[in-house]
């Protein structure tokens, strides 16, 4: 990320770490040798192998399983997972930056109780929340009843098992991800810059567009980022409200791992997803300091 | 239902499964230990102090663990799965040493074949005796070695009499055009397969390369038509009225029909088959003899008898029946006439084949 103006970044990023930095950061690193290059490695070496007829892997070196990644099948899903993940993203922004501009701008004592209540709801199991949205939409759940009860509908609406519930389920759980991020970044947002802009003649849009969304611009990539890369891979929403019907990439990959027991096949998936996200990631990472 | 959090919980199992493998109880391997002093329970070789029991969901009353707990002192760790292919492959991946699973009958003879499973000694086993003969000595365990019956059934038709109207008779009355987004069906690669295959009148286990071709059309058209797949408790789409018909377990279909009677329970008349659902020991349970115990438990009449009420499948215990009431053992979906119906066998290396191409149907549909 660039420094935000009027904080200069002075800390040392360009030495070199010391001993004591390396000891310092030893629990970090095996941390990731241990649950993110390991299983990786395995991963890489299990997309090569075959599987045999009780779904147990077999050692031996094939392509196969990456000429099935690029069926046309699996190719429509993953621009699918790509697809609804991006109008989770977006309604997560527009829903999210509203609130999490309100809340940073608000006393400091009624922010920490705003922000309480922002986390309260991870304090339930996400599976029983999914539950509970399902009990929602339900056919002749509360939402239906009330909306016939008003007279707004004449016919139960249809939204459990459809891609609209795997939305909603995805915008509820992912939400909170995009708040807070760019909440930290409202909450740094010197408010003299933004009333230089009213003072220099400046609507609230042009404000907004000019001063505003740069200086937390940060935390918006940071919320982008923490909704859209866990909801391509989220299968859980999707096994639930989406029926097992509506598959995105993760229930692809996670069936492999389950009921078709095709692990070769589903690490080959999942390294190909990998490489997408390093691709992609590298790619805005590199654009950045040219950009501003 | 807990499955999904399972998965999450397994991903983790692999790291940390390596790291804490208990080590076999002394007992179990060794046999009786050299302290007793000639009193008959030394003579007994001790169980260890957890059971992991790993089973399919919506299948083993809390009650008959905590009961199984609080009389033997055993903790029991209890793991659902929503398919025997599931179950499989967590089995085999070895991260958790199950000590108790569930499979049904092909998938005994499949790990009976690989050598997976380990003997029972039936002389802590003695209420075996009242499992019906008739599901004694069949093809997946034929000299009775490895499994205890824990619960059969069928696969059928459930209709909401009160939505549908039609007569409905088999599997292609079930997947019309006019039903879509009204259906439910399992989640299961090898009972999809099986439907398609009795709905063009070839047998359920009449797996080839050219039959799978030949039904592939027809499932591709069906699989279009669900609304839900769901093999861990489809009656709740029923309940909520989310669908109005559709192919499920019988066990499912006798609560909805306990539920309410216009949940009507029809077998196909293409052909309908049972399953076998047993307990049986994986070769490297570390508690084989609290395993067995837990057999002969839910073995006794009135332990089975529980189970039944929670889960009313056909049940195998025919001291068990004697304790149900005229009405649980007049619902058709839990005892439906006798016919003759085949059991689903092991497929061997083309239950790959079954795998891939339910996979790819429902990912691109």
């Amino acid at each position: 990320m660039t420094p935000t103006a009027g904080l200069p970044d002075t800390r040392g990023a360009e030495r070199a770490p010391g001993l004591r930095g390396w000891l310092l950061m030893a629990p970090l690193l095996a941390w990731l040798g241990a649950f993110v290059i390991a299983p990786t490695l395995i991963m890489l070496v299990y997309s090569f192998c075959d599987r045999d007829e009780l779904g147990q892997v077999v050692f031996t070196f094939s392509w196969s399983n990456y000429t099935r990644v690029f069926d046309p099948t699996y190719l429509k899903i993953l621009l699918k997972s790509v697809y609804y993940a991006a109008i989770t993203t977006a309604i997560c922004l527009v829903v999210g930056y509203p609130v999490a501009y309100w809340v940073g701008r608000a006393p400091e004592r009624v922010r920490n109780k705003l922000l309480a209540l922002i986390m309260i709801p991870f304090w339930t199991s996400f599976l029983i929340r999914t539950y509970a949205w399902m009990t929602i939409l339900k056919s002749e759940g509360p939402l239906n009843s009330l909306l016939l009860y008003l007279g707004m509908i004449s016919t139960p609406l249809d939204i459990l098992y459809t891609p609209t519930a795997v939305v909603i389920g995805l915008v509820y759980s992912y939400l909170p991800f995009m708040i807070l991020p760019i909440y930290g970044s409202v909450e740094k947002l010197d408010n003299a810059l933004v009333e230089a802009a009213f003072d220099l003649g400046a609507g609230p849009v042009r404000a907004f567009a000019s001063v505003i969304a740069p200086l937390t611009r940060p935390g918006i990539v940071a919320g982008v980022m923490l909704v859209f890369i866990p909801a391509i891979g989220m299968f859980a929403i999707t096994d639930l409200m989406g029926g097992a019907r509506v598959p995105m990439i993760g229930n692809v990959i996670q069936n492999q791992f389950g009921q078709a027991r095709d692990w070769p096949f589903g690490a080959a998936l999942g390294m190909t997803v990998l490489l997408l996200f390093a691709a992609t990631f590298w790619l805005t990472t590199k654009k950045d300091p040219s950009a501003t | 239902m807990k499955r999904r959090l399972f998965g999450l919980i397994f991903l983790l199992g692999i790291f940390f499964g390596c790291k804490e493998k208990p080590a076999p109880t002394p007992a179990a391997s060794a046999g009786p230990g050299p302290s007793g002093s000639g009193a008959p329970t030394a003579d007994k070789p001790k169980p260890g102090k957890e059971l992991n029991l790993f089973a399919w969901s919506e299948y083993v009353p809390q009650e008959v663990i905590d009961g199984f707990s609080k009389e033997t002192g055993i903790k029991v760790n209890y793991e659902t799965y929503a398919s025997n292919e599931e179950m499989l492959s967590k089995l085999l991946a070895g991260g958790t040493n199950y000590d108790l699973i569930q499979p049904s009958e092909y998938v005994i003879e499949a790990l009976v074949k690989q050598k997976k499973l380990a003997p029972i000694d039936w002389s802590l086993v003695p209420n075996f005796k009242n499992i019906d003969p008739k599901l004694k000595g069949l093809a997946h365990d034929p000299e009775n070695k490895y499994s205890v019956p824990w619960m059969t059934g069928t696969v059928g038709i459930v209709v909401n009499t009160d939505k549908i109207k039609d007569p409905i008779k088999g599997y292609k009355d079930v997947f019309q055009k006019k039903y879509k987004g009204r259906i439910v069906s399992l989640n299961d690669s090898r009972e999809m397969v099986a439907w398609a295959l009795e709905a063009s009148g070839l047998k359920s286990n009449d797996i080839t390369p050219e039959n799978l071709a030949k039904v592939k059309p027809m499932l591709a058209e069906w699989v279009k038509l669900v609304k839900v797949f769901d093999s861990d408790s489809p009656k709740t789409a029923f309940l909520n009225g989310d669908v109005d018909i559709g192919v499920v377990w019988s066990g499912e279909a006798a609560l909805l029909y306990q539920n309410n009677k216009k949940f009507s329970y029809i077998l196909p008349e293409e052909g309908a088959h049972l399953f076998i659902d047993s307990l049986a020991i994986p070769d490297s349970a570390p508690n084989k003899v609290g395993a067995m115990m837990f057999m002969d438990y839910i073995l006794r009449p009135e332990v089975s008898k529980l189970v039944s009420e929670k889960f009313p499948y056909t049940n195998p215990n025919l001291e068990a029946r004697k304790l149900l009431t005229p009405d649980q053992l007049a619902n058709p979906a839990s005892y439906p006439p006798a016919g003759e119906r085949e059991t689903f066998r092991d497929i061997g290396k083309i239950a790959s084949e079954v795998d891939k191409l339910v996979t790819d149907l429902k990912a691109s549909n």
